[in-house]
């Protein structure tokens, strides 16, 4: 709200200088947006020297100075001389409409302009530029020279009371110690009362608990004094007509929104407040037709509604150029329907702001009287006697005890019995002993009608705090217990996850949670593979529907761009996605189901400035809907989620071969970080998954023990007994699925739900005693078919030669000359030990000649060299 | 004395006087034991010879040559292993010399990659509270209307409402929470005090997105209750964490403020990191950074929670993370963060 400082000053004595009001308004918790001096870009300039420019009969060439700047200025004013002092607009300044730019004048260069009086709104002078005091400051607006400074307040909405200039000047009064002198409200009445003139009919007193309603007769509409419009423009309003003015400049004064009708347009002279009819419409003053409900409450009169009440009115009976007789309403109507209405027409006006905090109910008497006042005063009107007032049940003051050491015990501030009583007498609120004679410490406070918000001792507190000042509030550090030691390490382990994957070169991302079902259904080219794992539950039918038919097909069946485009959108429509009812924008409509568009998507445009390795992750949330959430019982799956992007090489160097980002490279990563996490029992598997590329997919599993305990050794293959769960899709993506993102790279990609994951981690590490005896080492070579998996081989190797293989270490993977057509050569270091003795060879043999029969007997492999 | 030397010592001499400048025409391994097998060979050698012949000798003629020729010997023994350190050090040398390196040639880096700003400002917050004994609470940001804003104290209808323009999945029900405090409930529902806890992540307002307001942006929320906690225990809880984050000089002010769950409220903030509170383009010269919202948590809140406000008090203050961000690493531009270009999240650690 923007409070001249003049006006303010009307009703109370503060002699502050403005920036310190401003600040100790801020300290008081009546925040202070700025302080607008008027005349943006002015400042008060001094003359340094000037001459009159040649050729020109008017043009004087000047310097002036700002105290800290010299600028050259060309001037057509005849009055100025050297050392005068000067209102300056510098270059950007707005000056009437013209906006001031560096020029040149017959070749001279000018940096500002001198300002007249007229220049600057101050009067019709146009004679010379304004000369300023000689003692005025350089360098400073010129708005805090001669101007009136406005404070611009950002009220917070639970102190309406707030929203006027009596209001403010209470909380300054209180603040600085001076008396609140409210305006004098005398009103000189005449002629027929009020009652006689007019009706007043209130049918919903729940939403209108009172209606207070003045008449003035022989009222001359005309423009308002210079002194009042001046007032209105400075905060912010525009001045129409002395009847509307002055309802606004009461209600700026008091914070009691007025309307006025002209008196003989209203049917019937009767004002009728009643709920909209189911159908009714009103066209308000702006042109547009409104379409109300029976929610919605109306000032009528028995041709019609005239207004929505507290918010906008019609133009039927609209105060104009000929109106003589004036009704005027000041009313109360109740918040939360107003604001209720006003949100549902998309209707904000000053008036509906004001109703919606809740102004004093007291309040409309006290309006309507001041109004009254001012229309006799500024429009010749003559008062009828007498208020019309519907107020069936007049409010009482809340009445609190109050305990003093209330503000210590919640502030650890110390104030006095006697400070708590200055500080809310100040603020309007009634004082007294709680036990007649003062014989304890409690207070007996009354509250007054304007301050709603005010409810319980903690309120009382606060306005004792914030009027003795917060910087009176000690600093401590808390020296209570502190609780239960938390057992959940999520963040230790993010934490974790983290630093390895920066350890490994990955760069984390944090991307919008907030996404379009198109672009994660581009993640899926049509195809219903088995494992929509980490693409939540899917959609009723997805599963069902698409297995089925597309089977191990990779590619869909449509033909062209628009073809695809247009099964992406029938899938994305499918997506299972939480929607947002009003979403900024169609691109953030859902929340993800997946890191994985999102990931592309920055793969993709960091690629537009990069050719180096694009290695990224994220760690962030997956939001699964529930059937918990869809019938409102619940909420949504949010889960922990990994994602990694890999494209391109990593390392760039003269001294090391390029190597771009692979599928073993992917693994890799994965690989270090389950062993970074002691996950003690996962495997790889291959899979399908339709945004991978068929035969470079892998579905990374863990071990879940049942009551077993996990050793913290790596490795792949031991676990026997204990379900394993999956945690991870991994692969390349795509090519289809890459062509969408506009990848051109090979780019490799996982999604790892942790939750899951976690449940293998284990909470603690314990260490497993160093091998006492030698271990010895064998190679071993063995042509397999191509199609055996290697983990396989590697798991036989393991079992077959138990228990004593304690490490198997696959070296080469070998094809071509010297290998049959359709085979491999898979070459492994196989470490042989036990716990207990130093192996002979004969033993260590013996176990590898076993795990080569095993090897021959399950995947016909031959040993090699 | 003078007396003439023996053709035997004469010989010795011109012996010596040879073998001396052969051996300093000597350059290699090779050259050297060829030049020893010449003169100091235990079969042939040339000085061996006249040490052999020494038995043709007369006995006083014998025993002054002996001298003599020993002498030569330990003399050219003593040479020869002077010249072999001296080969032997020259080929090391050009050893070392054929293995030079332009040592101005980049290294080879061991790739490694970048943790986001934001997280590496939330793991500093995590500390620095951690070291209070405040605990890490996570939560939904799918929430009810109830948690973000009845339990808070926020009905429907309050204009309170107005400062955070929601994103609803149901209207009037489910939506995604417009701030951490929902979590001070889900904390106090789930746990007796004493309670000291943090809470850390996203939160969704509908805002039109500029280069200060993001539609999804962090947050962090402290709480605290037990039964001795005051506003002076709040301010010296942010001010320690003021000044962990930003630098131990930092100045901090509360001013009265409102908050509908806390009661009384204050805001907070810190003197200008840029100017030291002069004033000046970031600070918008007022001198002061607007840092967060805090407060004494309100009875009605703590009475919502079945937790008795004449017993508990409790404090409650919520920052946002990318603020903090910004002004410890100097962006203007809060978009930086969620726009994830490489060339901006390399420059971090
Ligand atoms: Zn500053």
């Amino acid at each position: 709200m923007r409070v001249p400082y003049s006006w303010l000053k009307d009703y109370v004595d503060v002699e502050l200088p403005v920036a310190e009001l401003a600040h100790r308004l801020t300290m008081a918790g009546l925040e202070v947006d700025r302080v607008d001096y008027g005349w943006p870009g002015i400042v008060t300039a001094q003359i340094l020297w000037q001459e009159r420019i040649k050729g020109s009969d008017h043009l004087w060439a000047t310097r002036v100075t700002t105290g800290t700047e010299e600028l050259s200025v060309v001037c057509g004013a005849p009055n100025i001389q050297v050392r005068d002092k000067v209102p300056l607009a510098r270059v950007g300044a707005k000056v009437g409409e013209i906006t001031i730019g560096e020029k040149r004048a017959m070749g001279v260069l000018s940096q500002g302009m001198l300002c007249s009086p007229r220049e600057l709104g101050l009067s019709d002078d146009h004679a010379g530029i304004l000369i300023l005091p000689p003692d005025t400051p350089l360098g400073v607006p010129l708005g805090a020279v001669i101007g009136e400074p406005v404070i611009d307040l950002d009220i917070k909405a639970h102190r309406g009371d707030l929203f006027c200039m009596v209001g403010v000047a209470r909380e300054v009064a209180a603040f600085t110690g001076k008396t609140l002198r409210p305006p004098t409200i005398a009103v000189k009445e005449k002629g027929t009362a009020a009652a006689k003139l007019m009706k007043l009919e209130v049918r919903d007193a729940e939403l209108c608990p009172r209606y207070t309603a003045r008449v003035i007769r022989n009222v001359t509409v005309g423009p308002s004094p210079q002194w009042m419009a001046d007032r209105l423009i400075a905060a912010g309003m525009r001045p129409i007509n002395n009847v509307v003015d002055i309802t606004n400049y009461v209600m700026l004064e008091l914070g009691q929104p007025l309307h006025a009708f002209d008196y003989d347009k209203v049917a019937d002279h009767t004002i009728v407040v009643r709920r909209a009819a189911p159908g009714e419409t009103l066209t308000t003053l702006d042109g547009v037709t409104r379409h109300l409900t029976a929610e919605m409450l109306l000032i009528t009169d028995p041709a019609g509604p005239n207004v929505i009440a507290g918010i906008f009115g019609g133009a039927r009976v609209e105060v104009s150029e000929t109106t003589t007789s004036v009704l005027l309403e000041a009313a109360h109507f109740k918040p939360t329907n107003i604001r209720r209405t006003s949100v549902t027409l998309g209707l904000r006006t000053e008036s509906s702001g004001r109703f919606e905090k809740g102004p004093d109910v007291e309040l409309t008497a006290l309006a309507v009287d001041r109004a009254a006042q001012l229309l006799a005063e500024l429009a010749d009107g003559g008062v009828a006697p007498g208020r019309v007032d519907f107020y069936p049940h007049p409010v009482t003051q809340r009445a609190l005890t109050f305990e003093p050491g209330q503000v210590p015990w919640l502030t650890g501030m110390t104030v006095t019995r006697n400070e708590v009583i200055d500080s809310l007498s100040a603020l309007g609120f009634g004082v007294g002993d709680a036990v007649p004679g003062g014989a304890d410490e409690t207070l007996r406070v009354t509250v007054p009608t304007w301050r709603g918000d005010v409810e319980e001792s903690a309120d009382l507190v606060e306005e004792v705090a914030r009027i003795a000042g917060y910087e009176r509030i000690p600093s401590t550090i808390p020296t209570g217990p502190l609780p239960q030691p938390s057992r959940d390490p999520w963040f230790r382990r993010e934490d974790r996850i983290r630093e390895v994957l920066a350890g490994a070169g990955l760069t984390e991302t944090v991307s919008y949670t907030l996404t379009s079902r198109a672009a994660m259904a581009s993640l899926l080219p049509g195809v219903g593979g088995r494992d929509e794992l980490l693409l939540a539950a899917p959609a009723p039918g997805m599963r069902a529907d698409d297995a089925g038919e597309t089977g191990d097909t990779a590619s869909v069946a449509v033909s062209g761009r628009a073809a695809e485009r247009r099964a992406i959108a029938a899938l994305a429509e499918r997506l299972p996605a939480i929607a947002l009812v009003n979403p900024l924008s169609s691109e953030l409509g859902v929340l993800r189901l997946t890191l994985m568009s999102g990931l592309l998507d920055i793969v993709r445009e960091n690629a537009k400035h990069s050719d180096a390795g694009l290695w990224f992750f994220e760690l962030g949330r997956r939001y699964l809907p529930t059937a918990e959430l869809a019938t409102g019982t619940g909420l949504a799956d949010e889960r922990h989620t990994l994602a990694i992007a890999m494209s391109g090489p990593l390392v760039q160097s003269w001294a090391a071969p390029d190597r771009d980002a692979d599928f073993s490279g992917l693994k890799g990563v994965v690989e270090t970080l389950l062993g970074a996490l002691k996950v003690a029992g996962y495997r790889f598997t291959p899979t399908r998954h339709p945004t991978f590329h068929p035969g470079r997919a892998a579905l990374l599993e863990v071990a879940i023990a049942h009551g077993g305990e996990l050793t913290s050794e790596g490795g792949g293959g031991e676990i026997v007994e204990s379900a394993w769960a999956p945690v991870a899709v991994l692969g390349e993506v795509h090519p289809d699925v890459a062509e969408r993102f506009d990848l051109t790279k090979r780019t490799y990609l996982m999604e790892m739900d942790l939750e899951r994951l976690y449940l293998a981690v284990p909470e603690t590490v314990r260490q497993m005693p160093i091998a006492r005896y030698p271990a010895a080492q064998r190679d071993l070579a063995v042509v397999v078919p191509q199609d055996v998996p290697a983990a396989e081989v590697e798991a036989a190797i393991h079992a077959s030669g138990a228990p004593l293989v304690r490490g198997v270490r696959l070296f080469d993977v070998y094809t071509g000359a010297g290998i049959p057509e359709g085979r491999k050569s898979l070459a492994y270091a196989i470490t042989y030990q036990s716990p207990e003795r130093t192996l002979t060879d004969a033993e260590v043999e013996r176990t590898q000649a076993a795990i080569v029969a095993t090897l021959r007997e399950r995947f016909g492999a031959e040993p090699r060299g | 004395m003078t007396t003439a030397q023996t053709q035997e010592e004469q010989a010795l001499a011109a012996l010596r006087e040879r073998a001396v400048a052969e051996l300093a025409a000597v350059t290699t391994g090779d050259g050297l034991e060829e030049w020893r097998t010449r003169y100091l060979g235990r079969e042939r050698g040339e000085l061996t010879g006249i040490l052999k012949g020494l038995g043709k000798l007369a006995p006083d003629q014998r025993k002054a040559v002996g001298q003599a020729a020993n002498a030569v010997k330990a003399d050219l023994d003593r040479l020869l292993e002077e010249r072999r350190q001296a080969l032997r050090a020259a080929e090391r040398a050009a050893a070392l010399e054929r293995e030079r390196l332009d040592v101005t040639l980049p290294g080879r880096v061991i790739p490694r990659g970048h943790v986001h700003p934001l997280s590496q400002t939330i793991r500093d917050i995590v500390r620095v509270m951690g070291e209070m004994g405040f605990q890490l609470y996570d939560g939904p940001e799918v929430e009810t209307d109830y948690y973000n804003f009845q339990a808070l104290n926020i009905p429907p209808d309050h204009p309170a409402r107005d400062m955070q323009d929601t994103f609803w999945i149901a209207p009037g029900q489910i939506l995604l929470r417009t701030q951490t405090s929902p979590m001070q409930i889900h904390v106090m529902e789930h746990m007796r005090p004493p309670v000291r806890a943090i809470v850390i992540g996203k939160v969704y307002r509908n805002e039109a997105i500029d280069a200060s307001h993001e539609a999804i942006f962090h947050q962090v929320e402290g709480l605290l209750i037990d039964e001795t906690c005051t506003m002076a225990d709040l301010r010296g809880v942010v001010e320690r964490f003021a000044r962990e984050m930003f630098g131990a000089e930092r100045k901090v002010r509360f001013r009265p403020s409102y908050f509908p769950f806390t009661e009384p409220s204050a805001e907070f903030d810190i003197d200008c990191i840029n100017c030291n509170g002069a004033g000046c383009r970031v600070c918008k010269y007022s001198g002061w950074l607007e840092m967060g919202g805090s407060g004494m948590v309100d009875p009605r809140v703590l009475r919502g929670v079945g937790y008795d406000p004449s017993v508990y008090r409790g404090f409650a203050f919520g920052l946002g993370i990318e603020r903090i961000a910004m002004l410890r690493y100097g962006i203007d531009e809060i978009r930086a963060f969620s726009t994830n270009d490489l060339r901006f999240l390399r420059q971090f650690t």
